[in-house]
């Protein structure tokens, strides 16, 4: 089975401070990791892998360093990578950043199966997904949270819905979107690491992918950031005992008002 | 002033530790300043009372466990004092109660209470600005309050590299039982040989004579430490809450590495494992820590992956994986850590081990969740003996805690393998390997199994002792162990040591139970 | 990337320190963006000189056809969602000030009753299948198709979507086959008083900030908005409004079949619980959430987490309050070492009263209580319990 993993690159904490004197992004060393969503889906293709034999290309779009991470991404089970990477890829909203991906996509040709995480823990959109299965013209399922049956020409999967669960059999190639717990994923081993490192990732930019630049980037992007602001503050709340006992007496009170 | 309460069953939680010993009490207080202290405990001293000092309750020898008296609860004293700079060199000033977790998170993300700052503070804190820095004792219960690090010394697993509490604290306030405080900075007193001279800040003179054994050559937190030419800040360090209050510490802060790498090392057989770390902990620089999880251990958490939800988010034990070294690299670049990492996994070939049987944890995710997996470990030996303990009520689990030097590590391992297996008990063993300081824990599966282990555990702390280890090497001494000291450094030892209490403390009045047996003459009622 | 008006620039630095990609330096004197740039806008902000700005585009080509705001209406088990009804009620607004009509899409068998609901809640009229099979509601690939088919005959300006799993999965498809934007999960909608475009404000960027995302070049404007964002309109049997059948879809071969269809409730009882304890990384350790439960038991509340326990395996999923997770609207929320992320505080918003417990004064999440208590709230949580169980 020939699998595709899209993998983003997003900031190892999600959690970005500021600095409350200086009103600056605290910076800190962290450096990038792949989106856990993505490990998870590279888990499931890994395990395909090893069920049914195979071949599983990591993709990505992003800037020159995201090699780095695709090269994680080989060392914890793929066999190759490939990364679009291109001035005319920079600022794309998630329709310009799945048309690009489904460039990659035709590139590397020849695919069963695509996976994706359900969403990236920096945007949160979860839309790539279902959008690049769209502009490929394949079915895409989201929130898969079990693959039940494996083949070449078709799967059954477990899915979350909005009312409980379903069970969905799909003719390929399709695109699935996997939640975080649908695998843990492994770890590189030394060995792993050591093959990866020999392993070089395949760059392409939009001259490469033949790409029309009008769909892609900044200029392929329809939707565009406006205003950026912080949160204005809502009013004041009350100061209750700094005391623990004093503030518990205080809570207890509260929660028998509402009662 | 913030009042001593009389005890009441609302206060029961402060009856026990982390040991699960349960004491009893007359009084409990929560001081918040220096002030508050000085005043409780001259009460106390005026009226005779014992005090059991207490911080988060995390330790596991219950030295916070009173057996009677007054309980002086400092986990309100929280306050971050001051900041200071000096020869790039920064130190932090905090009082007893903070917590290891809070002064790291502080630290972390450079959000320093700064209430208490003076400018001078302030303008350290600016110089911090760009760097990143924390307080390297890395105890696995990271709730525990720096107060409580200090009183038993406590280390972890990146002891290895940075080594015990101790090192990382410059200058401490400590008041003493009469209420009278001591205020002492590294360097500025220390003995003559064994003859140590204390001024307190009212202006009381002591002459100490220091006792006269000689400590291991091992990691240890046996009782007080003593050697010739002391810096007093040691002997307060360490002493288990016997012999003053410790009110404010300053600790030096370490620049946090670049790069860490966690890698696991798996294993077929335990002679295997132990001849790769013998040979790397000697030959690496740079290892922060040297830590080990035999078959049982990893059976423990096979289980645990199995059954509970909570742990399900370990990774797979492959089934030929039966025991594994787990290594920490602190270096300045990431390059740096990739060199080392492969010349581990040559050395782990050239020991008979297989580099493809390794996990690499290169960022914080990851390296979190070998954390999470080192954690499990003891937490699912608790619950099989919490699981244990509701049919056979009156066992508990055995921990051993003993070091032994460099030397000895084969034979103690040996000992451990030989005695366990003849008294056919059950145990899992992890921790330390890299300090020879193995947690070896004795899983009792009825009352007969406890008594056995019991009597075993004896035995390795006098074996432990004669090899010239410590059998305490990290959570002190506290009541629980009181009897193994005694076997480590004989009864004069022990009494010299409670002569040097005594004129400190003359009635008595700290810590009661902790290190030996009461110094009073008769119990309080 | 960011545009930097060289005229006005000085080299100060100071876009540099707030960017948090490294995307800016200062080269001969002037602020420089690179590739890493996302387009936050914090350096916007932060230039005391206006010196930097959003990228400008072509300006749209004629968009003038499309007219009218559509809700895409989910139902599960025979009856509508809540937040088709909420999103019906906001958008209600919205059509008010544009001057259009608003249009619900009743994704389900065909009912008069449903129709009726989606009228008496705001809209104008319901757009709904004479005959359609009666497990549409489930049927994602009907849902697109039907969509498809009439988003592309009768033009609406702007199509909203409940971010539902449902909507989530369907929405994007759309906007792909119909190549335009979406904006996940925004937090508020308005109209734009100058272009009449619907802004659309979401939390992005780790949630320190709030982004106003405009689609000003292609149509339909397309938006989803998760459940309790949006306050449910009240039911006004007054007004009437038109009910518009639309032709059966073909039939077509799929290549996806559901099996089977389980029903699972209770997963997001939090998001229905009258009391919530809500537990933050302030609570110290895994430990602790024991004494979490203990107190919710004592006091009948339910337990929700902030997302770092979800993620650090303190809790599950289904307990996890905030934007990606539950959106929650207790009578009283008693919030525990939670610092108060945007994303988190936008789950929370819609609860009555709300009480935080946090060392840090600066937490964000005091601005969003309406009573702080500035202490540890595990002692606190000791303490409470302690009143419980006299």
């Amino acid at each position: 089975m020939n699998l595709i993993v899209c993998m983003k690159q997003v900031p190892s904490s999600n959690e970005v401070r500021m600095d409350p004197k200086t009103k600056t992004i605290i910076r800190d060393a962290k450096s990038a990791v792949l989106n856990p969503f993505d490990r998870s889906a590279l888990e499931v293709a890994v395990q395909l892998k090893e069920q049914l034999g195979g071949h599983i290309t990591a993709l990505s779009m992003g800037i020159a360093d995201t090699a780095r991470l695709l090269e994680e991404a080989i060392s914890c089970g793929a066999d190759e990578a490939m990364l679009l990477s291109d001035r005319a890829f920079a600022g794309a909203d998630t329709l310009a950043t799945s048309y690009a991906l489904s460039l990659g996509v035709k590139e590397i040709g020849n695919y069963h199966l695509i996976l994706c995480g359900k969403m990236a823990v920096d945007g949160d959109t979860a839309q790539i997904g279902p959008e690049l299965a769209e502009t490929l013209g394949i079915p895409h399922i989201t929130d898969v949270t079990q693959i039940v049956f494996a083949s070449e020409k078709e799967l059954i999967v477990s899915r979350k819905t909005d009312g409980g669960r379903q069970l969905v059999q799909v003719t390929l190639p399709a695109l699935l979107t996997v939640v975080k717990e649908i695998a843990q994923p492994r770890l590189p081993s030394i060995s792993s690491i050591l093959r990866a490192n020999k392993t070089p990732c395949t760059i392409r930019n939009a001259q490469n992918l033949s790409a029309d630049t009008s769909r892609t980037g900044l200029a392929g992007s329809p939707t565009q950031v406006v205003k950026t602001f912080t949160p204005p503050p809502k009013k004041a709340g009350v100061r209750l005992s700094t005391e623990p006992a004093q503030a518990a007496r205080e809570i207890a009170a509260l929660f028998e008002e509402v009662k | 002033m913030e009042q001593i309460i009389p005890y009441s069953e609302q206060f029961s939680v402060y009856l026990k530790d982390e040991s699960r010993t349960v004491g009893h009490a007359q009084s409990i207080s929560f001081p918040k300043s220096e002030s508050d202290v000085i005043a409780q405990l001259s009460d106390c001293s005026r009226q005779n009372i014992p005090v059991t000092i207490q911080g988060a309750r995390t330790g596991l020898a219950a030295a916070a466990v009173p057996f009677g008296g007054h309980i002086l609860n400092l986990s309100m004293m929280k306050q971050v004092l001051a900041l200071r700079q000096e020869n790039g060199q920064f130190f932090l000033t905090v009082e007893p109660g903070l917590t290891l977790l809070e002064c790291n998170q502080m630290l972390s993300n450079r959000r320093l209470a700064t209430a208490a700052f003076s400018a001078a503070s302030l303008a350290a804190l600016d110089e911090m600005e760009g760097k990143s820095y924390f307080f390297a004792p890395d105890p696995t219960e990271t709730t525990c309050t720096i107060g409580g690090m200090a009183a038993c010394n406590a280390s972890g697993a990146r002891s290895f590299l940075y080594g015990p509490t101790r090192n990382h604290i410059t200058a401490l306030r400590v008041v003493l039982a009469n209420g009278e405080t001591l205020s002492l900075r590294r360097g500025q007193a220390v003995a003559r040989h064994r003859k140590l001279h204390l001024t307190t800040e009212q202006g009381t003179n002591y002459a100490l004579s220091l006792p006269q054994y000689r400590m291991p050559n091992t990691k240890n937190a046996s009782g007080y430490y003593i050697k010739d030419n002391l810096d007093a800040i040691d002997l307060f360090l360490g002493s288990d809450g016997t012999l003053g209050v410790i009110t404010a510490l300053e600790l030096k802060l370490t620049l946090l590495p670049a790069s860490i790498f966690g890698i696991s090392f798996f294993f077929a057989a335990e002679e295997t494992a132990l001849r790769f770390a013998d040979t790397v902990r000697h030959q690496m620089p740079g290892l922060a820590s040297v830590e080990y999880f035999d078959e049982a251990a990893l059976s423990l958490l096979r289980r645990q992956k199995e059954t509970g939800t909570a742990f399900s988010a370990l990774p797979a034990i492959a089934k030929e994986d039966l025991c594994c070294v787990y290594l920490e690299l602190h270096s300045d670049t990431p390059e740096e850590n990739m060199e080392k990492m492969k010349r581990l996994g040559q050395w782990m070939e050239y020991c008979g081990g297989d580099q493809s049987r390794t996990w690499v944890a290169r960022n914080e995710s990851d390296l979190s969740l070998l954390h999470f997996f080192r954690h499990a470990v003891p937490e699912s030996a608790n619950q099989i003996i919490d699981e244990r303990k509701k049919q056979y009520p009156l066992i508990t689990k055995l921990g051993a805690d003993m070091s032994v030097p460099d030397d000895r590590l084969f034979d103690v391992v040996h000992l451990y393998r030989t005695t366990l297996a003849s008294a056919q008990l059950e145990s899992a063993t992890w921790g330390h390997l890299g300090n020879n300081h193995l947690h070896v824990n004795i899983l009792p599966r009825n009352e007969d199994d406890y008594r056995a282990g019991k009597a075993l555990y004896l035995q390795w702390a006098k074996a432990v002792s004669a090899m010239g280890g410590a059998v305490s090497a990290e959570h002190g001494v506290g009541k629980i162990k009181a009897p193994f000291l005694s076997l480590m450094y004989g009864p004069d030892a022990i009494e010299e040591m409670r002569q040097l209490k005594l004129t400190l403390d003359p009635q008595s009045i700290l810590g009661n139970g902790n290190l030996f047996p009461s110094a009073r003459k008769e119990t309080w009622k | 990337m960011i545009s930097i008006d060289s005229a006005l620039c000085r080299g100060c630095g100071l876009c540099v320190k707030a960017c948090a990609q490294q995307a800016l330096s200062i080269e001969n004197k002037k602020a420089l963006c690179k590739e890493s740039c996302t387009l936050c806008g914090i350096c916007i902000d932060a230039c005391p000189f206006g010196a930097l700005s959003f990228p400008q585009k072509d300006k749209a080509k004629d968009l003038s056809a499309y007219r009218g705001i559509w809700v895409v209406a989910q139902c599960l088990e025979g009856k509508l969602l809540p937040v088709s009804l909420e999103l019906v009620g906001k958008a209600r607004q919205l059509a008010d000030e544009k001057h259009v009509l608003l249009s619900a899409v009743l994704l389900s068998a065909p009912s008069e009753a449903l129709a009726q609901e989606l009228i008496f809640a705001g809209a104008d009229q319901v757009l709904l299948l004479s005959t359609a099979p009666s497990q549409m509601e489930e049927e994602e690939e009907l849902a697109f198709r039907l969509l498809a088919r009439e988003i592309a005959q009768r033009k609406p300006e702007i199509v909203l979507f409940g971010a539902t799993l449902f909507g989530r999965s369907i929405a994007p498809r759309l906007a792909a086959h119909l190549q335009t934007g979406l904006t996940a999960d925004c937090t508020e909608l308005s109209i734009d008083p100058q272009q009449g475009l619907l802004l659309q404000t979401r939390p992005a960027f780790g949630g320190n900030l709030m982004a106003t995302i405009a689609t000003a070049s292609a149509r339909p404007q397309m938006a989803t908005v998760r459940s309790g964002i949006f306050p449910l309109p009240p039911k006004d049997l007054s007004r009437i409004g038109q009910q518009v059948l639309l032709p059966a879809l073909p039939k077509k071969k799929t290549k996806l079949h559901i099996l089977e269809s389980h029903r699972e409730t209770g997963c997001a009882s939090i998001a229905s619980a009258p009391l919530l304890v809500v537990a933050g990384k302030g609570i110290g350790t895994k430990k602790n959430m024991k004494l979490v439960h203990q107190f919710a038991q004592l006091s009948g509340a339910q337990v929700g987490v902030s997302r770092p326990l979800v993620e650090a395996g303190w809790a599950d999923y289904s307990q996890q309050v905030g934007q990606t997770g539950f959106t929650v609207r207790p009578k009283l929320l008693l919030s525990l070492g939670v610092s108060g992320a945007i994303q988190h505080l936008a789950g929370i918003m819609g609860a009555e009263t709300i009480i935080a417990v946090n060392t840090d004064p600066d937490a964000p999440i005091f601005q969003a209580a309406d009573y702080c208590i500035e202490a540890d709230c595990m002692a606190v949580l000791e303490e409470l319990i302690q009143i419980y169980k006299i």
